[in-house]
Order: structure tokens, then sequence, then C-alpha cells
């Protein structure tokens, strides 16, 4: 009985040991030297790498780009996420058709993504002469740093909303119908049920959504990548751009490795944070 | 009989294969520089069916080819040699030891005899003594000018001083409000290899050639620097740089200043055919400030690339694939004929001395002319930094000193002071 145990266990264990510990008590190791990724010779360094990443002006605008991009992205990704599950939910027929539609960004190439957006928000598009009409000039969108912000959140809200609306409409689901009728019955309008049933009877979704929203905050890559550069300025350099600068540019493995790891510490701080918000929010609704 | 002879066919060209020493090529992601490798690659196996070669474009990030090239050799995937390696990112290669010195391996001097460069290279050699990178090119750095458009402001010519270029732009606004002097989203980007498409492109002109790090020190010429800062911010204060995205904004003619090299002749030609050399547009050398008093030609950004052959340990090539790769690069260099092929597919200019003098080039530059500026540039060119530190020191340039001097969030004194303070500590680590 324990032998087919362990044999079904074995693909999860044997997957976690070389894509999870393997990896991890690797870059532990890294982070003591000064490996070049090449080189045959390893320097130990002690804690020399971890004090140079305080010290660095490029990981301090990684740690504040990655709370600046949260504070769009967490409202943004919410409040569409939470639409498109309201939206699907309330259609009498092909839920699953227009769930599977809302989730295609979250499948869709980030960097294919974008090139289009790129494309759209040049200041010769088609849509130009739209925001011209709209704000009166053409937005410098990669050019601002609060509005270069703005639009990697709004893009990566628009490809997480989809997947996190699945989240949510599961929750909407399991809310008993009767629940809203004795409501009905008590004269509650849409706003009532909404704030009165709708969103407590959401707590553990929106637990789940947020917890997972700030975790990607200090995860994002390819959209400043591909469209900012980490510009202008250091506006939008977050963790993992410099991650790959450090050691894909620079070959600064060790260095690289240590920030990955005050990377990681920031982030299970913000959110063993949010949890604990979340947690006392929770309370409140009468959840244990 | 028929079967046979097929089955026989199939059976010796099997044979062939798993004979074959293989190698990989990586080429600048450029088709043009693609289309010509290929066709040597063809042209030299149909010769010496002992080897094949596989060429491959490197796949090109928005932080440029060098990003690739580091995570394939961390990855182990390296190819056996590959162009598009300039002296900087060479001398982070040789640092760490990815690379083969290519003067210890067989007919190194009677390649660079033949290809006619035996004074050319030697500002390729490395600290140690050694060539690591084989050069192809250098591309002196020119801007593009509308002259349709300068003609309709008024202006005969393209200006050479920034006293001149400002006015240029001043007058630009006052008949096209809509319409920038000189628009490129990298000047706010801090992505390190752009700078040498604007700054140092500036920088050189501006400090005559004054060497901005020489044997690991910093010797950049603090008034040119400041100066060239001082020009970018004016013009951005005056809305004359478009720094968010375009579309192809100096050919649509939504600005009438940029800077151009001349691998983007072919696809101009192409795509804008309507621009012509000469009629309404025009090459010319970076501008200087007035009272710097330069007289032409001024000194510019010399885009110069070679290839490497990267070390076993970094490629997993055994020597047999090593000596493989040499003969094909010594093959392909030893001939004029293959140079002149090159030239004329990627309009990138051969770092030969015999360039402008040997009679095989002539035809490609009556073909194309716009490239005898270029030509004529070319000894005036600065190559880029040869330090292994060169990305962050040309990161730092931008964080700590061009794009706020340019954004006007600091003076340009205080930006480069900023950014020297900085360069000097990544100097002393």
């Amino acid at each position: 009985m324990e032998v087919r145990g362990w044999i079904l266990t074995s693909p999860y264990l044997l997957y976690s040991l070389v894509f999870f510990a393997i990896p991890l008590a690797w870059s532990l190791w890294l982070v003591f030297t000064n490996w070049n990724l090449i080189s045959t010779r390893v320097d130990f360094v002690g804690l020399d790498n971890f004090a140079r990443a305080f010290r660095s002006a490029r990981v301090h605008a990684a740690f504040i780009s990655a709370y600046r991009i949260m504070g769009f992205f967490l409202p943004m990704v919410l409040v569409q996420s939470l639409g498109v599950a309201l939206l699907i939910n309330s259609l009498p027929w092909g839920r699953a058709f227009f769930s599977v539609g809302f989730f295609m960004p979250y499948l869709a190439s980030g960097v294919a993504v974008a090139l289009v957006v790129r494309g759209i928000l040049a200041y010769n598009s088609p849509a130009a002469p739209i925001f011209k009409a709209l704000f009166g000039t053409i937005p410098n969108w990669f050019g601002h740093p609060v509005l270069a912000i703005f639009i990697i959140s709004l893009l990566i809200a628009w490809k997480f909303s989809g997947y996190y609306a699945l989240i949510f409409l599961a929750g909407l689901q399991s809310i008993p119908k009767e629940l809203y009728e004795a409501a009905e019955l008590d004269g509650a309008r849409f706003p009532t049920k909404l704030f009165r049933i709708t969103l407590p009877m959401l707590y553990p979704a929106f637990y789940t959504v947020l917890i997972m929203a700030v975790g990607l905050c200090f995860a994002i890559f390819t959209e400043p990548f591909m469209l900012t550069g980490g510009g202008p300025g250091r506006a939008t350099h977050t963790w993992y751009l410099e991650i790959y600068y450090q050691v894909f540019q620079n070959l600064r493995a060790g260095y690289g490795a240590a920030i990955s790891f005050i990377n990681a510490a920031i982030t299970f701080a913000s959110v063993l944070i949010v949890r604990r918000l979340m947690q006392r929010w929770g309370r409140a609704l009468g959840y244990e | 009989m028929r079967k046979t002879v097929f089955v026989l066919a199939t059976v010796f060209a099997l044979g062939a294969l798993a004979g074959a020493v293989e190698v990989v090529f990586w080429t600048a992601p450029n088709p043009t520089q693609e289309a010509f490798w290929r066709s040597m690659a063809e042209a030299y196996m149909a010769e010496h069916p002992d080897v094949k070669i596989t060429v491959q474009a490197i796949v090109e990030g928005p932080q440029g080819s060098e990003g690739t090239i580091l995570a394939a050799i961390a990855g182990g995937n390296a190819p056996t040699a590959s162009e598009n390696i300039f002296t900087g990112f060479g001398a982070q290669l040789v640092e760490a030891g990815a690379v083969v010195p290519l003067n210890e391996l067989p007919g190194w001097d009677e390649l660079v005899a033949a290809r006619r460069m035996t004074n050319a290279i030697k500002g390729w050699v490395f600290g140690d003594g050694n060539y690591y990178i084989f050069p192809i090119y250098a591309n002196a750095m020119l801007f593009a000018w509308r002259l349709d458009i300068l003609k309709e402001l008024g202006f005969g010519e393209p200006p050479a001083t920034y006293e001149g270029i400002i006015a240029v732009g001043k007058r630009l606004k006052e008949v096209y409000p809509d319409k920038f002097l000189w628009a490129r989203t990298a000047l706010v980007q801090p992505t390190w290899w752009q700078r040498w498409f604007d700054f140092f492109m500036l920088y050189n002109a501006a400090s005559d050639g004054n060497p901005f790090i020489s044997g690991g020190k910093l010797v950049a010429d603090d008034e040119a620097v400041i100066t060239v800062f001082e020009f970018l911010r004016d013009l951005n204060a005056a809305e004359l740089l478009l720094t968010q995205p375009a579309e192809n904004p100096f050919q649509t003619g939504l600005s009438i200043w940029t800077n151009f090299g001349p691998w983007g002749i072919p696809w101009m030609k192409e795509n804008f055919p309507e621009l012509v050399f000469g009629e309404n547009l025009v090459f010319a050398p970076p501008p200087v400030p007035a009272s710097f008093g330069y007289v032409r030609p001024h000194k510019t950004f010399a885009d110069a690339k070679g290839i490497v052959i990267y070390a076993p340990h970094a490629s997993g090539a055994s020597d047999e694939q090593i000596d493989a790769i040499w003969a094909f690069i010594k093959w392909v260099f030893s001939s004029v004929e293959n140079d002149v092929a090159w030239f004329r597919q990627t309009n990138l200019l051969p770092l030969r001395e015999d360039l402008t003098t040997n009679p095989a080039f002539a035809a490609v530059f009556a073909e194309t002319p716009e490239l005898i500026p270029y030509a004529e540039e070319l000894p005036y060119a600065v190559p880029p930094l040869k330090t292994p530190k060169v990305q962050d020191i040309q990161t730092a340039l931008s964080e700590y000193g061009m794009i706020p001097a340019l954004l006007g969030q600091k003076t340009p004194e205080r930006a480069w002071e900023d950014a020297k303070r900085e360069i000097l500590s990544l100097l002393e680590e």
C-alpha cells in the first residue's frame, strides 16, 4: 500500500525536486558566490551580494515600482474581474463559452500583446486621433512615469482579469439563491444585494485573488521589458527586470540570486500583510 | 535499377550526413545578414560535404542580442560561433573565458593579410595581446535629414551646429506645429546600447573623439558631456523631441532628423521608395556646438562588430567543430568577392583598408550612392567602449546622467556629476 502511495505521488515529488528543491538549494549556494555562470572559478563572497543589493539604487527602484504597480493594478484587476464574473453569471446561456473567451488573454503571448499595445499607443497610430479628441493631446504613454505604470498595470489587469473572474464566478455560483430571494422579499435592490450579500459571500474568492494579485506585482517582467525597458528613467524597473539584467546581461549569477531572495522575502512579507488585513475583514464578516 | 540507384543514393547521403561535422552559426537579427550567411553556408557545404553548418538568426529582445547570447551561454546552448559582437561585449566574454583566441588558430596571419586589414585590426587586440573577435564591418553612424522639409523651412542644407539645429527646430514648429525634429523613444529608456546611437554620436563629435574610458579609467571630456546634456535638454524643452513610440516617424515626415545606420538603407528603399538620396534625403555627421569651433568632418560613433568562436565549455563544441567553423570563416573572408557580396547585400562597410580603393567595391558604391557618406566618415568614427563593464557604465550614464538631464529633472552639471560618481564606483569594483 505504501509503495503504491509513493508511486502515485512520485510525479509530483520528482517535479518539485527538479523544478523547486534543487534550484532553491543551488541558488542558496549561489548567493554567497560571485560565479559568472561560465567560468570554472567560483569565489566565496559571504554576504557581499546582499550588502550590495541593499545599497543599489536599481533595487530600490524595483522595490518602489512593485508598490506603484500594485496601487494601479489591484483596483483595476478587482473591478475588471468582478465585473466580468457578474456579467457572465447574469447570462441566461453560454456562460462556459464567455468564460473561456475572457480567459483567452491569460493564454495570449505577453510579447505579442505588448507589441500590439505598442502599435495602438504609437503617436501616429490610427487610434491617436481618438486620444487627441478625448484628451486634447496625444499622451506620452511610455515617456511619463505615471502613465507608463498605468499602461503596464492596465495590460496586466486585462491579462489576468479573465483568470481571476473564473475564481469569482465559482464564488458567485456557490451563493445560495435563497439569500437573494429573501432579500428581494424584503425589498432589497441591486446595490443592497451586491454590497450586503454578493461581496461578503465572495470573501473566500477575494482572499484568493488578492493574495495571487499581490504576489504577481513582484514578478512582472514581459510588459516593461517589451514596452519601456524599465523607463522612463527607472519608473517601471521591476524586480524581475533587475534580476534578468544582472544575471543574463552582466553574468552576475550570485548577485542576481541574492536579489531574487530579497524579492522573495519582500513578496512574502507583503502577502502576509494582505493576508492579515483580509483575515481581519473576514472576522468582521463572520468567517473564522 | 531505379530503385537500386535511389537506395544507394540515400545510403550515401545518409552516410555523408552521419559523418559530417555539425556546427551552428548565429547571425545578427538582420534579414540581409542572415541571407548572406545562409548563402555562404550553402556554397561552403557544396564544396565541403563533410561539414554541416546550421545558420540561425539571434533572437533579439529589447535588451539587444547580447542578452540572448549570454542566456544561451549560461544555459549551455551557445552556438559554435556567432557574429554581431562588439569590443565591449567581447571584453565581457573574454573576462568570462567564453571565447577562444582566434590568433592562436592556424592561418590567422594569412587571413588578416588576405583581407587587407593588417592595420585596421590593431584596435581589436585585447589586454592579453590576443584577438578574440574577427571584425567584419565598421559603420560610421550618421544622422539622416529630410531635405525636402528642410528646404520647405528655408534651409538649403542640414545644419552642422547645435545652434543651427535649434533654429531649424523652432522654424519647424512655426510651420508644422505637429511635427518633431527627432523622434526617438530610446532617449528616455535606460537600455545601455541605445546610448551608442544618441549620446556617443553627439559626445564623440563634441569632444572631437576624446575617449570616454581609457585603460579602465574615466577620461571623458566633462565640458563635452555637459554640452550634450544641455543640447538634449534644450531640444526637449522646446518640444522638438518625440519620445513616445511612433511608426516610421522619419520616413512618414513626422520628424525630420534621425540617427541612421547604413543597414537601414535596403529596408528604406524597399518600403519608402519615394525617399531618394540627394533629393529629399541626405546624411550628415553629428552636429557640434558652434562655440567649439570644429570644422567638418566631425567625429561620430562607429558601430563595429565581428565574429567570435565560443570556448568548448561555453558551447560544448569539440576541437573538430572549432576547426570546422574556423575553416568556414577563413573561406568566407579570404575572398574579396565574398566581401563585395556582403557589402551589396547588407550595406554594412567591410573592415578593409582597400574599401575605397579596390575596384571590386566600386560597383556597390555606384549602385548605392547613399553608402559614400558612410565610407567617407569611417576614418572619423570612434569605436565602442572596450571594457567588460560597458553595460553597467552605459546604463549608469543613462539613469544618472542623460535621461534626468534631458527630462529637466537635474541640471546637466548635476546629472554628469551623479553619472560620473556612479561610473567611477563601477570602475573601482
